[in-house]
């Protein structure tokens, strides 16, 4: 089945929002501020894949300092004392969220995988099957954050083929 | 009063043991369904409050609910869904395999206490 409607930015900054209200940013003071799309940010990636009638993948990275901060906010707990273990945690979980909520508005069908992370800075995440097909990007106490979903090459080509 | 957490994420563990713990919960911990189903079985006095995700590896939340909901010593505890699965079939199919209430990811605080207001679980009312 190919799908030729797919959530956008304006979705992924609506979940975002949500998300930055309840975990990170309870407080409203350090809300994520939208940039233009930022290359090689990224030191740190979790990502969710999407398959069924939909299939892709939604990706979260951001810098090591803003994947330290995150899991600080969730676990209320001093940036210094959140370890590796905690990082990889809540960027997995985080990705888990956005792309539970993007299932949401694809068509019934869509299945989300558990979370894969890679916190290693100086590594890459490639989906060589997909493109980007958009990208909230922006910084969030001044460190680089990007929400980004990828479709693949498959679902592009039944779309054109449509 | 006891409430179990199940989710695979320990940071949302931690953030589900704040909120019913700030409630006047003890609260115990479980990474997925299997872990949990066996945490119970060496209880003697049970959880009134089961927060569940729904995604998680070994057994699923889903699978998990049904299984309570099949065993007659666990029959009688609440079961709230907490979970990215917003989709409405799949809030029917949770609530048709026994589920009481349905908390979507992300939650505030406050919307985790007025769903457990709306089971009797706190008084209406409540803030933290």
């Amino acid at each position: 089945m190919s799908v030729d409607t797919v959530p956008t930015v304006e979705d992924l900054t609506e979940i975002c929002d949500q998300v930055w209200a309840s975990y990170l940013d309870p407080e409203g003071l350090n809300p994520l501020l939208p940039v233009g799309p930022m290359a090689g940010i990224g030191e740190m990636f979790a990502a969710v894949s999407i398959t069924g009638s939909w299939h892709g993948h939604v990706v979260v990275t951001c810098s090591a300092n803003a994947a330290r901060q995150a899991a600080a906010a969730f676990l209320v707990m001093e940036p210094e004392e959140v370890s590796g273990d905690d990082v990889a945690d809540v960027l997995g979980e985080l990705a888990n969220i956005v792309g539970g909520n993007v299932k949401s508005m694809l068509p019934s069908g869509c299945f989300v995988s558990l979370p894969h992370v890679v916190t290693n800075p100086g590594a890459s995440t490639r989906f060589p099957s997909a493109v980007q097909i958009c990208e909230l990007a922006g910084t969030w106490l001044d460190e680089p954050v990007s929400i980004s979903m990828w479709q693949s090459n498959g679902d592009r080509a039944e779309v054109r083929a449509a | 009063m006891l409430a179990i957490v199940v989710d695979d994420s320990r940071a949302m563990r931690l953030i589900l043991r704040r909120i019913v713990g700030q409630l006047g919960f003890d609260v115990i911990e479980a990474g997925d369904g299997k872990e949990a189903l066996d945490a119970l079985a060496g209880l003697d006095d049970l959880p009134q409050l089961a927060l569940v995700d729904w995604n998680m590896p070994n057994m699923n939340g889903l699978e998990f609910v049904s299984a309570v909901r099949a065993d007659a010593r666990l029959r009688e505890m609440t079961l709230v869904m907490v979970t990215t699965e917003s989709e409405q079939s799949q809030i029917v199919r949770a609530l048709a395999a026994g589920a009481h209430e349905y908390v979507i990811k992300p939650f505030t605080a406050g919307a985790m206490v007025e769903k457990l207001a709306l089971l009797g679980l706190v008084p209406s009312g409540v803030t933290i």
